[in-house]
């Protein structure tokens, strides 16, 4: 049952949330009148459907997309939403740090193995924002797991929900509040694939069933980071019965999806060392929490 | 035969294989097999011996009649559950190396080099590691360490006509020598004091040291550690390593990194589980060796982010994965008084990444050497799809890459996993250990991008060689031990309680009774899931087999989804805008690769310019016979000849007086006679 909803949540919700930003926020932002909200869906249909154009025959490449699908689907399947994980007694927190590390490397592999340069400086990157960015998830959770005194993630998400918010966990979640935006790929932190400039960076080889494989691959991420910062971050609304408990989680994901979209339509494009210097700042932000953590704050 | 005989029967065969092999060394590949066979015989003898040992407890080999009066000392090896841990690892990678060696060291580069200078040495080698690791008498223990510096300082100066070589091989041999010059001074205050060097007589003095006069013991224990860690490679300490690294041929390079630092961390933890009881001292050294680690992993992994020659690279990731493992050990060692559980844990994943690191970065040196052996070249500038011609090759190093950076489902994630667990949990007693954790989670990440930095750069990517170079596989025996420690590294990827288990009993019978808690309230009774129970409730978990069926029932799913639309697959060649470049003009070089992060870091590996000693130079005068000697003579007798050389040529008048003179003479002579 669990699989069900974490599965279809990632791999559906993904793309409608993402229509839901174009038709509600960013067409709204623009003054037009935007694509319908399945948009999404019309646009990764039509790719699969699509020649797929191979520039290297490496079997690297063939598979990657694949992989970095998977990986982000396993990693939905270690995150809290609502209700505890279908996998979560055989996860923590570290071995969904790594899902989601994988998915970016099998982004990485792609641009290397195309070996255009817009690819490789694209996939250069995506190296170098991944390791800014991902120690913020890290110090986040590992935030949650000093105060719930447990790794396992759904302990942290019940943890917060019996004894309420704490100042290490509200300064956890904000830093990764701070994250979320380049974690998941938005302006003003989406320098990696960078359309305008780069041509997609590590995607710019890619065509067809691929690129749909990597573009549902974002789509889902956006829904498993958003749940970490919902299930394991803000407190309210886990204590209903199922349905309800669901509902909240929803509500909560789409909110700060909302929220992600609208600072992703009102800002430019970000240098990658200006990025850097910014995740430093979260980092830093991040380390107090953690300190605030230890002293059982 | 039983299990001392079986030991003793394989340091002899080693040693007559030693004497042998330089005999037949002019025959390279005959040489080649015959120290193999010999090394893999002894090797499935010494691991018979330590299966022994770890399931019915420690094996003694009594030699009493080599006994040194003077010291109080007499011969015998023990092999307990500790040493049969390193002893297994060893006789695998040794294996495996000189398997790998036969045909590596024929490659063109090495043919002008005697191999009397390798296959003996290796073997002597192997004997001084089975020694060092079941000696349990501190001045024997010395012996054999210093046996074994000499060996592979040989070794390391393998390819001797080269400068780079050298020095690296001086750096090494002028390192080592400090670090065990502080273990000699160590045991040279302990004897004092005990008046044995026996390891169990020993530990009664460090109790007594440790009550009556702590400075000589915190001295003693600080003089030992730092021996240990210039031999594990970890920084400041461990300089030498990348050079070395990187001069040795490339098996020793893959033994060295695999076992040779491995018996740094065994030597750490013989002072802290053998030679020294468990203490208030124990904490504070745990902590300090923590700090160590977290430093040279931090340190070392981001230089290695900076290096373009592959060897350079996994040399310089050495140093950081050894961080790992100290990083672990410290913070067992710091947490035993504390919660046991947890420190058996941390205890555990420090071995268990010294084993790991063992298989992956063995199996990676395998590799890259192969890349060198095929290409002849270093520089991963130069290198390019090499897995269009090497494939085996190729997904040996991505299996060693991906158990390097500790992707789920390899062995690396298993051992990182229950160090960040240890550390972080550990930091509920020890808040510096949190950001120890972090710091080593986070250089994961690291330790990811640059290989795969590797892979892309070496074996991924367009294929780019020298027409020069072969486009086939290495031979077969270069790649079974390549395979082989790929099977490990997944091995023990998938069913991480197999090896737990032996590292569990190694730790647990090492320490007294009252810090060894159960196995399964450490890490939970199920045989393929692991449930660390810290806390009481399952406090972490990692279950390979369930995830990784979930993870190929998404894979099902995400191929399912790809093949839906039913696309049709066409080859075209790269899109550059619609203009035509040739493949050298648009290439992406290494260097530029991760260019922001690292100016960044640029200067976190500051490289301190070797001292320069002055030398009495009346000394160096009188060593130089060509200065005053060779080079005067010649000089004189250059003069002399230039007068003699004026007198026959020049004008022919000047010679006719020098006839008629002659003549004259001559006449004059025969007259007066």
């Amino acid at each position: 049952m669990t699989f069900v909803l974490n599965l279809g949540l990632a791999l559906l919700g993904g793309p409608l949330l993402a229509g839901v930003v174009r038709k509600m926020v960013k067409a709204r932002v623009h003054s037009r009148q935007g694509p319908p909200i399945i948009q999404p869906f019309y646009d990764l249909f039509k790719l699969l459907g699509k020649e797929d154009l191979e520039s290297s025959p490496s079997l690297v490449l063939r598979y990657a997309p694949m992989v970095a699908l998977a990986a982000i689907l396993a990693a939905a399947l270690l995150t809290p939403m609502g209700v505890r994980p279908p996998l979560g007694g055989h996860g923590d927190m570290i071995v969904f740090t790594y899902f989601i590390t994988i998915a970016a490397v099998m982004v990485i592999f792609a641009g290397l193995v195309s070996a255009s340069p817009y690819s490789m400086m694209g996939a250069g990157r995506e190296i170098m924002m991944h390791l800014v960015v991902e120690p913020v998830l890290i110090i986040c959770l590992v935030i949650a797991a000093i105060k719930s005194g447990s790794l396992v993630m759904w302990d942290m998400a019940a943890w917060n929900y019996v004894n309420g918010p704490s100042i290490s966990m509200i300064v956890g979640g904000v830093a990764l509040l701070l994250a979320l935006q380049a974690q998941i790929g938005k302006i003003p932190f989406d320098i990696a694939e960078a359309e305008t400039e780069i041509m997609g960076g590590p995607l710019v080889e890619l065509s067809g069933p691929k690129l749909a494989l990597f573009e549902w691959a974002f789509f889902a991420r956006q829904i498993v980071y958003a749940s970490v910062l919902a299930a394991i971050f803000i407190p309210w609304g886990t204590g209903f019965a199922l349905p309800w408990n669901i509902g909240a989680h929803l509500l909560k994901i789409t909110v700060i999806i909302l929220l992600v979209g609208l600072i992703d339509v009102v800002n430019p494009r970000l240098r990658i060392d200006q990025a850097m210097s910014y995740f430093f700042g979260v980092v830093f932000v991040a380390l107090v929490g953690m300190a605030f953590a230890l002293i059982g704050a | 035969m039983n299990s001392s005989t079986l030991l003793l029967a394989a340091l002899i065969l080693l040693g007559v294989g030693a004497v042998i092999t330089v005999f037949i060394a002019r025959y390279r590949t005959l040489c080649g097999y015959v120290a193999f066979v010999v090394v893999l015989v002894s090797s499935v003898w010494i691991s018979l011996v330590s299966w022994t040992a770890l399931t019915t407890g420690p094996v003694t080999v009594p030699l009493n009649f080599v006994t040194i009066t003077a010291f109080n000392s007499s011969l015998e090896f023990v092999v307990n559950e500790l040493s049969a841990i390193f002893l297994l690892l060893t006789a695998f990678i040794m294996t495996c190396a000189s398997l790998f060696s036969i045909r590596y060291i024929q490659a063109p580069m090495y043919q002008r080099y005697s191999l009397t200078r390798y296959y003996p040495i290796l073997l002597l080698f192997y004997i001084s590691v089975i020694s060092v690791l079941s000696v349990h008498n501190m001045l024997f223990f010395l012996c054999f360490w210093e046996f074994m510096t000499w060996t592979s300082y040989v070794l390391v100066v393998f390819h001797w006509v080269e400068p780079e070589s050298s020095s690296a091989g001086l750096r090494y041999f002028i390192a080592a020598h400090v670090g065990t010059g502080c273990m000699v001074l160590a045991t040279i205050i302990l004897y004092s004091h005990a008046g044995m060097l026996d390891f169990s007589a020993l530990r009664d003095t460090m109790a007594q040291l440790m009550v009556s006069s702590p400075v000589t013991a915190h001295t003693v224990i600080g003089l030992f550690v730092i021996g240990f860690a210039t031999k594990a490679g970890i920084l400041p300490f461990g300089f030498w390593i990348p050079a070395a690294y990187r001069a040795a041929p490339g098996a020793f390079s893959a033994v060295m990194a695999g076992c040779l630092e491995k018996l740094g961390v065994y030597g750490v933890l013989v002072v802290f589980m053998l030679l020294t009881p468990v203490s208030r001292h124990t904490t504070v050294w745990g902590v300090w060796i923590a700090v160590l680690g977290t430093a040279s992993l931090f340190v070392a992994t981001l230089t290695a982010l900076q290096q373009t020659d592959s060897k350079h690279l996994l040399s310089f990731h050495s140093i950081g994965q050894v961080g790992y493992i100290w990083l672990g050990v410290g913070a067992g060692l710091a947490l035993l008084r504390i919660s046991p559980p947890l420190a058996v844990m941390a205890l555990v994943a420090g071995l268990f990444h010294a084993i790991n690191h063992g298989f992956f970065k063995s199996l990676l040196f395998c590799s890259a050497s192969s890349a060198v052996y095929r290409t002849g070249v270093r520089d991963m500038d130069k290198m390019g799809g090499l897995m269009y011609i090497m494939p085996v090759t190729a997904v040996s190093a991505i299996v060693g890459s991906l158990s390097i950076s500790g992707i789920p489902g390899f062995n690396g994630f298993v051992s990182k996993w229950l160090i960040f667990a240890g550390t972080i949990m550990g930091g509920l007693s020890i808040p510096s250990l949190v950001f120890m954790g972090i710091a080593a989670i986070f250089i994961s990440a690291v330790t990811l991008a640059s290989f795969v930095k590797f892979l892309g750069m070496v074996f991924l990517g367009k294929l780019e060689v020298g027409p020069e170079v072969e486009r086939r596989e290495v031979p077969v025996s270069m790649i079974i031990p390549q395979v082989a420690l790929g099977i490990f590294c997944i091995l023990f990827g998938v069913l991480p309680v197999v090896a737990i288990k032996p590292l569990y009993t190694a730790v647990s019978r090492m320490l007294p009774g009252n810090y060894a808690p159960t196995f399964a309230s450490v890490f939970g009774s199920s045989p393929l899931t692991v449930n660390l129970s810290l806390t009481g409730t399952a406090s972490g978990s990692w279950g390979p087999i369930v995830v990784l069926v979930a993870f190929a029932g998404c894979l099902a799913l995400a191929y399912f989804i790809f093949r839906m639309g039913g696309a049709q697959t066409r080859t075209v060649p790269m899109w550059l805008c619609g203009e035509e470049h040739p493949f050298a003009e648009v290439r992406y070089p290494v260097h530029s690769f991760l260019l922001p992060f690292n100016r960044l870091f640029a200067t976190i590996y500051p490289s301190i310019p070797m001292p320069r000693l002055p030398r009495p130079s009346t000394i160096l005068r009188a060593l130089n016979i060509d200065d005053w000697l060779y080079y005067p003579g010649l000089r004189l007798g250059e003069r002399i000849i230039r007068v003699l050389r004026a007198t026959h040529a020049g004008n022919s008048q000047l010679y006719m007086l020098w006839v008629i003179v002659g003549a004259a003479l001559a006449i004059i002579v025969l007259f007066t006679m």
